[in-house]
């Protein structure tokens, strides 16, 4: 069955996955018995060395985050549609075919690039502060 | 004729734990003896001495460093999100160890040959964001969440000219095996053939392991360490082991994809190959204390404008001259 034959091919890999883990579960392990262990609650404040802090950190960030993750997702998803036709480019069926089906595509995705570049998401990060408050005052 | 370990052990499964004992051992070796590397190479650049004290040259230094932080508390924050916090390290350290029984280290012996190692490798190394993520989000911690969302952005940003680099060589060798595609440097090094694609690999690469000039994720001038703040004792040790591990992992497929892999003269392959992939981890630490930190907008924008650009371009003079030939 060729599904089985898949799974000692990759049970290998699984394996090794598996053993990643609970290699990593030991070295965590061992420190319980042989560290010290403070009873006091301050050496449980977050960031303890240094000063209280105030609030919590899980806070709303800036969506022009969400922008750079969405150009990732174009770029990554494209790029995984060209490991196939790396495989097979210029194997001698066609002449120019497949070179000009591989410059549309990236053409294509260069576009988005150049839109994002455009629309200035790679210039966001260093708002002023006079900017943020006006933007707050909006 | 290769020969992977499989064929010595009969089992899948005894070869599989076999794999992982050697894999484990030169790991921890190569962890303790990349920090001793790093201080003493810091050091000459800064014409200071670096560690002497224990072992000859210092070597031990790093042993009784890791026997001490055995010994450290291991302390959760009281605001954290426990099980992002204790899943951080575990997820970062866990696709190590499968990683690195992907690359062949000499020309007639792997542990698994598989055909699409490349693609396994790319995907599993991109997993350390989950665990650095987690790490940040999950200590409640202002600094640490500062470097988690920087180290994002930052692994996306250089992702993709990292993956078009390398889709450049995959075009030339026409596979995706990482044996396969070191067996077709044995006359040129794809370097001399695809030198942009290096290039832009080699500072992916860099980018991709947070190491200087694109720390900002860990800044520690000015983020306290950041993802890992919050870490102490043996959880901090792993973050250290994972970054130094994969070290080795990026240097070791830039050797297979662009140096030629074990391919040298007169020494047999498997040193050649180290060779080489400590000679690129040499230069990573040259690079630490040769450039300044980027600031944050300059190292997207970097990226994003002038590496993406390049390395499709390079991709597209690859695919045309391919043709012409």
């Amino acid at each position: 069955m060729a599904g089985m034959e898949h799974f000692a091919e990759y049970g290998f890999f699984g394996a090794l996955l598996l053993a990643g883990v609970l290699l990593a579960v030991g070295p965590v392990v061992i420190p319980l018995f042989i560290s010290p262990r403070s009873r006091s609650e301050k050496s449980r404040d977050t960031y303890e060395c240094g000063m209280d802090t105030i609030g919590s950190a899980w806070v709303r960030f800036d969506l022009a985050f969400y922008l750079f993750a969405l150009i990732f997702v174009a770029f990554s998803v494209a790029v995984l549609y060209l490991f196939p036709v790396a495989l097979v480019y210029d194997d001698g069926s066609y002449l120019w075919r497949d070179f000009v089906a591989v410059a549309l595509f990236l053409g294509i995705l260069s576009l988005a690039l150049v839109y994002s570049w455009r629309r200035g998401v790679f210039s966001p990060a260093l708002r002023t502060t006079s900017q943020r408050t006006h933007r707050v005052g909006e | 004729m290769v020969r992977d370990f499989t064929d010595i052990f009969g089992s899948t499964w005894l070869a599989a734990a076999a794999s992982v004992a050697v894999i484990m051992a030169f790991l921890s070796v190569n962890s303790l003896m990349l920090i001793w590397m790093e201080r003493k190479v810091s050091a000459r650049m800064q014409r200071r001495l670096g560690p002497t004290e224990h072992g000859p040259f210092g070597l031990l230094q790093t042993f009784c460093d890791a026997i001490k932080l055995l010994g450290k508390e291991l302390i959760t924050p009281r605001h954290a999100s426990t099980k992002l916090y204790l899943a951080a390290p575990i997820l970062i350290f866990a696709p190590i160890i499968a990683i690195c029984s992907l690359f062949p280290v000499s020309g007639n012996w792997v542990f698994r040959d598989y055909d699409i190692a490349l693609v396994l490798v790319l995907a599993f190394t991109s997993m350390s964001i989950l665990g650095i993520f987690a790490a940040g989000w999950g200590s409640n911690n202002k600094y640490s969440l500062l470097g988690a969302i920087r180290s994002i952005l930052q692994n996306i940003a250089y992702e993709v000219p990292l993956l078009l680099s390398v889709m450049a060589v995959v075009l030339l060798a026409g596979s995706l095996n990482l044996r396969d595609i070191a067996m077709q440097q044995s006359g040129i090094p794809y370097v001399l053939l695809q030198p942009l694609a290096a290039l832009i690999f080699f500072v992916a690469a860099t980018a991709e392991t947070n190491r200087a000039p694109f720390d900002i994720p860990e800044a520690e001038s000015e983020l306290i360490g950041g993802f890992h703040t919050e870490y102490s004792g043996m959880r901090f040790g792993m973050f250290f082991f994972a970054e130094y591990s994969s070290m080795v992992i990026v240097c070791g497929l830039a050797t297979i994809l662009f140096l030629g892999g074990w391919h040298g003269p007169v020494l047999p392959g498997i040193v050649w190959f180290f060779i080489k992939v400590y000679a690129l981890i040499f230069v990573m630490m040259w690079f630490r204390w040769t450039f300044p930190r980027l600031r944050f907008d300059q190292l997207l924008k970097f990226s994003w404008l002038v590496l993406v650009p390049l390395a499709v371009l390079n991709l597209l003079a690859t695919a045309l001259v391919l043709k012409l030939l």
